[in-house]
């Protein structure tokens, strides 16, 4: 245990001082020793005393020196210039001196290092500054840990909660076990804190009545959630015996929002992405393994084995350009080169020569002739070593048609199925066909997990968790509900015809968005061309949000005219008389390449020309753009605002302003997706009159994760704590300015995030028409306050998955 | 009255005039500190100084290194404020570059006090303007040095850097303190000169006249 030294000016302060803290941890405290006072009585310091301390407590762990302020800071200064052993490392901290102290010796008695206690003292002041509400603005990000493996909730009982004592029973109980504690207090919603840091606990501010969320990983997690169970539940002995109220027990944490968990404590599928699917299952074949030895075949045997290879080469090899056809693009490519990869003569000709000489059996000679050729392209290394993978793949499928197996990977179906798997790997999620696929059930992963977020990204039904699920028959009808993770199998007819009956049905939005108590949020459709006009309608939007004009420009070779954009612009118009509609100019460029504006050789698409960047190079084309909107707008009755996407600058969007002026165009606004936008919005809405995130690219360019890499979802996550610092600096600025910013990305279309941006000051959400009716009905059960609680949570949280989960604790309905 | 070297003895000569200005200045000095901090910078230097005194006349000693370093050790345990680590920073480091010699030449005892210097610094992190006794303390050593140029002669390099000491003390009175217990006074501090400059003041008063005297 590390000792520690009080120097003060004033003995009785230091008495007085170490009196209270010593009553937090009794006899078992570490050795303390005080240094106040100058010589005869007269309030100073002394190094000397000092020194004579630190040398008095002195341990090979180390002294920790508490100092008041002005000459005690100079006289242990001196003091360690005086007190030279090399094997006592001692540190003066700045921390307050009576709370500093008081955290130290608590934490130096549950056997903490130097550096814990130390760090644990400077934040002492944390408990005061969140009782008077005066935090540093920026928050101290919540350190909750590794993901917890095991939580309990529990009802505190003693009179007054988790204050000091208590606290130090908890912090001291906990040290004895080998695990990673958290708490939370579920009243207020704020992130869940180390349980070994006695100031982080004391802020919970958790008071008699209230529950708090115990969250603990490691080998021993289980034996310290019960010890901390047992303080809870005997009310830290300070209950009154006469009439104890019985026990709460602890109560298993609701599933899925409560633990950021990627191994779910309980034993029961667990629904990560809501919805409900009808399909029958498909198994996610597991991965091949080598054919095991077999007979020697004999002559007569050998010529009718080495057909068959043939023959599965060439059946795997067709699959493979009929897959090929149904796609487009960089895929296509590759699909076609395994395709001659699995017709290749001279793999062909090894594994057929294996079985007419040596007698093996196909699918070992097929095995055995292609491990020939991978170990080959693994010397050339290189392009060739990377080309390995597709290679087993080819050999995988070959092996699985000689054993009328089914090809191992995604399954190959153009009927809707179910996907059962043991786990998906994001290469396998990225490649899931939203069309066929209905649902995904897991027998591994968590709320959290890329199969979980990729099911949330695609709308699809997902449960996790699902222990039996590799179990279940091939073929079998089953029912998901992602929203409860119930998996019915072969359900009834009449369950069947229900389920499917509520899969169409989508909640509907009645054309006013607004939390519960009132504050209105335009919700809006996103509009990709004239085509999809009729489905916003139909959902009641509320207005476009997002006009993107893509589609004019798309197939064409040169730009369209001024009369043929008059003509599409004039129909979406026309649609919302009275209405709002945001209209995009070009957005060409990275994903969306257009020959007559975009390079071909850009070495980094997404940080080329694109977006309003096209117009350094082809201003005639926006100004073009520009005239047609206006005379569109003017021909028309609805509400038009202009704005231009992938802003970076604020002369950018001064600029922006300037040629729409020109054009007699009044309401202009920018696209939010660089992170450069997001920081300085408070200088581009000095030019502009409103402002839209783009939260999709916002995240790609905050997190440096390309947005199209399935392996990078989880980087790629809007809830990503520092994509919402992006977003709220931007809505931020918008409240400032008093002038509107709303969120025509993903993000909006994510119900409990929509709920966030609110909470950030977002004035409208613009979102794909389907998701309007859920989004609706969330805001309409929450408040406004509930909106912002959750938005400061998110935006501490230490991570996407805390945010996430703390945002979902905040907004249930029933909190007020 | 000129001094090429200074010697023990006029060095414990310089201590004792030391002590018996600020015993003669304690109200002053006390006076100072009430405007602008605790009150008490007159008795601890009159108690820090008596001690020192008392420790020499009972225990004397053979060497400048033993001398300095007596002093310091017994401001630091005996002034309590933190002109006790400073003024006792100021002296151990005068100690610890003269080493163990009876005498200092003149540029002896400047490289000593230079170390002085540096030490307070270390120990008060205080910077040129923060209203501090280095607002005297580097003057006077300045005008110490540039005195050493011209002339070998201690006794009028001891006059310069009493007269750089009066005008740098003087100039703590407009500023704002930025260092100590001053400067929780923010704006209020301004108007009154600092305690620890006045005594740091009287510190060169001393040496001068010491050496004046002879």
């Amino acid at each position: 245990m590390i000792g520690i030294v009080v120097v003060s000016h004033s003995p009785r302060l230091a008495q007085a001082a170490v009196d209270l803290a010593v009553e937090m941890v009794g006899v078992n405290g570490p050795a303390i020793a005080i240094a106040a006072g100058a010589s005869e009585g007269v309030i100073g310091t002394d190094a000397l005393k000092v020194s004579e301390a630190i040398a008095e407590v002195s341990s090979p762990e180390g002294v920790l020196v508490m100092m008041d302020l002005g000459s005690a800071v100079m006289s242990a200064e001196m003091a360690l210039e005086f007190s030279d052993d090399p094997d006592v490392p001692v540190r003066l901290s700045s921390a307050p001196f009576v709370e500093g102290l008081m955290a130290a010796v608590v934490r130096a008695a549950g056997g903490a290092t130097l550096d814990d206690v130390e760090r644990e003292a400077r934040g002492a002041l944390r408990a005061k500054q969140s009782h008077l509400g005066d935090e540093e603005p920026a928050g101290r990000p919540a350190d909750s840990g590794p993901a917890a493996e095991h939580t309990i909730q529990v009802m505190l009982l003693n009179p007054h909660g988790l204050h000091a004592r208590p606290v130090s029973m908890l912090v001291t109980a906990i040290s004895a076990f080998e695990a990673t504690v958290t708490v939370a207090n579920l009243r207020t919603g704020k992130p869940p804190v180390p349980a070994n840091s006695p100031t982080a606990l004391l802020a919970v501010g958790a008071r008699k009545g209230d529950t708090i969320s115990v969250a603990a990983a490691g080998r021993q997690a289980v034996a310290a959630l019960e010890a901390v169970s047992d303080l809870v539940c005997k009310g830290f002995g300070e209950l009154e015996t006469t009439n104890a109220p019985a026990p709460i027990p602890a109560l298993p944490a609701p599933q899925p929002e409560a633990p950021p968990s990627t191994k779910a404590a309980s034993n029961r599928p667990l629904g990560v992405s809501p919805g409900l699917a009808v399909g029958p299952i498909v198994r996610m074949q597991e991965p091949m393994g080598e054919p095991g030895p077999a007979a020697e075949l004999s002559m007569r045997e050998r010529e009718a084995a080495a057909e068959r290879i043939v023959t599965a080469a060439t059946s795997v090899a067709l699959a493979f350009r009929a897959k090929a056809v149904r796609v487009n693009g960089a895929a296509q490519g590759i699909l076609e080169a395994t395709a001659l990869m699995a017709a290749d003569p001279g793999l062909i000709d090894a594994a057929v020569s294996r079985v007419t000489k040596q007698g093996h059996t196909p699918e070992r000679a097929v095995w055995a002739a292609v491990g020939e050729v991978a170990s080959l392209f693994s010397e050339q290394g290189g392009l060739l070593a990377e080309r390995i993978p597709d290679l087993h793949d080819v050999r995988n499928r070959i092996v699985a048609e000689l054993l009328g197996r089914p090809a191992p990977g995604l399954p190959d179906r153009s009927e809707p199925y179910v996907l059962v798997a043991r786990d998906l790997a994001p290469a396998d999620t990225a490649l899931i066909d939203p069309k066929v696929c209905r649902a995904i059930v897991t027998v591994e992963g968590g709320p959290t997990s890329h199969t979980a977020i990729l099911a949330r990204a695609l709308g699809l039904p997902a449960v996790v968790a699902a222990r039996d699920a590799m179990d279940l028959p091939e073929g079998s009808v089953v029912i998901v509900d992602g929203t409860t993770g119930e998996i019915v199998v072969d359900p009834t007819d009449e369950q069947v015809v229900r389920a499917e009956g509520q899969v169409g049905r989508v909640v509907t939005f009645d054309g006013a968005g607004a939390t519960r108590d009132g504050h209105r949020v335009q919700l809006l459709a996103n509009v990709a061309s004239p085509d999809s006009v009729a489905a916003a309608i139909e959902a009641n939007a509320e207005g476009v949000g997002l006009f993107r004009t893509e589609f004019c420009f798309l197939d064409h070779a040169e730009a369209p005219g001024l009369d043929e954009q008059v003509a599409a612009y004039r129909q979406v118009f026309a649609a919302f008389p009275g209405k709002k509609v945001t209209i995009r100019t070009l957005d060409a460029g990275a994903d969306k390449p257009l020959a007559f504006v975009t390079a071909a050789d850009e070495v980094n698409p997404a940080l080329g020309i694109r977006g309003y960047r096209t117009a350094w190079q082809r201003p005639e084309l926006l100004d073009t753009q520009l005239r047609a909107i206006a005379t569109a707008a003017a021909a028309e009755d609805a509400v038009v605002g202009v704005m231009a996407p992938m802003i970076a600058t604020v002369d950018e969007s001064a600029d922006f302003a300037a040629r729409c002026a020109a054009h007699g165009l009044h309401n202009v606004g920018v696209m939010i997706e660089t992170p450069a936008a997001a920081i300085t919005a408070s200088s581009i809405l000095e030019r502009v009159d409103f402002a839209s995130l783009g939260t999709n690219d916002l995240a790609q360019y905050t997190m440096a994760a390309d947005r199209l890499m399935g392996e990078l979802a989880l980087l790629n996550d809007p809830w990503q704590p520092a994509v919402l610092r992006m977003i709220r600096e931007a809505c931020q600025a918008g409240v400032v300015a008093g002038k509107p910013v709303g969120v025509c990305g993903e993000a909006a279309a994510d119900p409990m995030l929509a709920a966030v941006l609110v909470g950030f000051g977002a004035t409208s959400l613009s979102m794909s028409p389907r998701a309007l009716g859920g989004v609706a009905k969330l805001l309409r059960g929450v408040t406004l306050n509930q909106c912002r609680d959750a938005a400061i949570a998110a935006v501490a949280a230490g991570s996407a998955d805390v945010a996430r989960s703390a945002a979902a604790v905040l907004l249930e309905p029933t909190r007020v | 009255m000129t001094n090429d070297t200074i010697d023990l003895d006029q060095l414990t000569g310089w201590l004792t005039r030391f002590r018996d200005l600020v015993t003669e200045k304690v109200a002053y000095l006390t006076e100072l500190d009430s405007a602008i901090g605790d009150a008490d910078h007159g008795s601890n230097m009159t108690r820090g100084m008596g001690a020192v005194l008392e420790r020499i006349q009972a225990s004397p000693v053979g060497t400048v290194d033993e001398l300095f370093k007596g002093v310091g050790m017994t401001l630091v345990t005996s002034v309590g404020g933190a002109s006790g680590p400073l003024y006792g920073t100021f002296f151990l480091r005068i100690g610890t570059t003269a080493g163990p010699v009876k005498a200092l030449d003149a540029s002896g005892l400047a490289a000593a006090l230079r170390a002085g210097l540096d030490g307070v610094v270390a120990r008060g992190k205080a910077e040129a303007g923060d209203k501090t006794m280095f607002d005297v303390l580097a003057p006077a050593l300045d005008a110490f040095d540039a005195a050493l140029i011209v002339s070998s002669d201690i006794s009028s390099a001891a006059r310069a850097a009493y007269s750089a000491a009066r005008t740098g003390r003087d100039a703590t009175e407009p500023l704002l303190a930025r260092k100590g217990r001053a400067s929780y006074l923010g704006e209020r501090s301004i108007g009154h000169v600092d305690p620890g400059a006045a005594s740091t003041s009287l510190l060169f008063q001393a040496l001068a006249e010491i050496l004046d005297e002879e």
